[in-house]
């Protein structure tokens, strides 16, 4: 039976919505799982706990088109301080965009750093409208999807699944808006203001 | 404008002129995006985070012409350019547009931009392709109405950037 190690890469872990992730996952895995977020001073603590995982699963949100920094750069310690049996590398990303490809670009740098480094690659799942979707009817889909991730890993039958809202584009674009309205309201801030073009009061 | 944002120190001459703006990331603090939307929702087009990246932002929002200069590692952006774009973010707004039917965000008072992209270190053929695609991604995101990706070894570097400089000329 494998054991799967999750790293939550998101700069947010204890609040983020890659942790939410993490917890679906560990619940329909059938496998022991270890849930770890990545922080600034646990990179080495990460690095020699990763021997003891036959699987690792980054969990991080989609940043600036890519990887975030806080992944990057553990990913970097870990290049330089491998373990000596090389887990599975697995994948499940979320973006706030509707479409799960925005998520591509990001999954093909942790394919080639696999590559680079002689990590096996195995599962993806790619989340769009990752934002949002666990706050919604469709939660479901996400939490389905999240138990055919951990099915694929725990057989060793890797494969690439993708899940987002089944809604029409223009839909999600006032329901984003909807939720960041909330959002905003929150902290007492109007959607007027929400909607500054200025960008530090436009100094230059 | 035109910026010219680099992970490390160059020597270039060519970039002394008032149109020119050459910030060096590498001699400036930035801290990591938190996440925590606050650029978006609580002071919208102002980072919570008041370090040097609130300094650089808005010559990037500015900026009709771009010139990157970075490291590419795994294929994307190396540590140092991309902390400063993912800090970038204030300059969108949290809501949701339709770009060639993708969803994206709203940009703030962001100029369409001519962005040349000079990547160094890339260590394959793929690694390079790779790079590519995440700049065509960062299209989208970023404002560029037009790219171009440049590689360069580290040896060659300072000779590709002024190239690309000099033909900013005349001004």
């Amino acid at each position: 039976m494998a054991a799967i190690m999750i790293l939550n890469g998101s700069p947010r872990a204890p609040r983020s919505n890659s942790k939410q992730y993490a917890e679906l996952f560990s619940k329909s895995c059938r496998s022991e799982t270890e849930y770890f977020p990545i922080t600034r001073t646990n990179h080495l603590e990460l690095c020699r706990a990763v021997e003891r995982f036959s699987d690792l699963l980054f969990v991080f949100p989609l940043y600036a088109d890519g990887i975030p920094v806080t992944l990057l750069n553990f990913l970097k310690v870990l290049e330089a301080h491998p373990p000596q049996k090389k887990p599975v590398i697995s994948v499940l990303i979320n973006c706030g965009f509707l479409e799960p490809h925005q998520n591509d670009t990001a999954v093909q740098m942790l394919r080639l750093y696999c590559k680079q480094n002689g990590y096996p690659f195995g599962s993806v799942l790619k989340v769009g409208s990752g934002e949002a979707i666990l706050t919604t009817p469709f939660r479901f889909l996400a939490a389905w999807k999240i138990k055919r991730l951990a099915s694929s890993i725990c057989s060793a039958q890797y494969r690439t699944l993708e899940v987002t809202m089944p809604i029409p584009k223009r839909w999600f674009l006032k329901a984003s808006s909807a939720y960041w309205l909330r959002y905003g309201r929150r902290n007492g801030v109007t959607k007027e203001e929400m909607e500054t073009m200025q960008i530090e009061g436009n100094p230059i | 404008m035109k910026l010219i944002l680099s992970d490390r120190h160059l020597e270039l001459p060519e970039a002394d002129h008032p149109s020119i703006k050459f910030i060096d990331l590498s001699k400036l603090k930035i801290a990591n995006c938190i996440g925590c939307f606050g650029c978006w929702t609580k002071t919208p087009g102002r980072c919570v985070i008041r370090d040097d990246a609130v300094n650089v932002y808005p010559y990037i929002a500015k900026s009709d012409s771009v010139l990157y200069i970075s490291r590419v590692k795994y294929g994307g952006y190396d540590t140092t350019m991309k902390t400063m774009l993912e800090r970038a973010i204030p300059v969108q707004q949290a809501f949701i547009r339709l770009v060639h039917g993708e969803t994206h965000h709203v940009q703030r008072n962001v100029a369409p931009k001519r962005a040349v992209v000079i990547g160094y270190g890339a260590l394959s053929k793929e690694e390079r392709n790779l790079f590519c695609k995440l700049v065509a991604r960062n299209a989208n995101n970023m404002n560029f109405e037009s790219f171009r990706v440049v590689f360069a070894s580290e040896q060659e570097l300072e000779a590709t950037v002024r190239k690309e400089v000099s033909a900013w000329r005349p001004l």
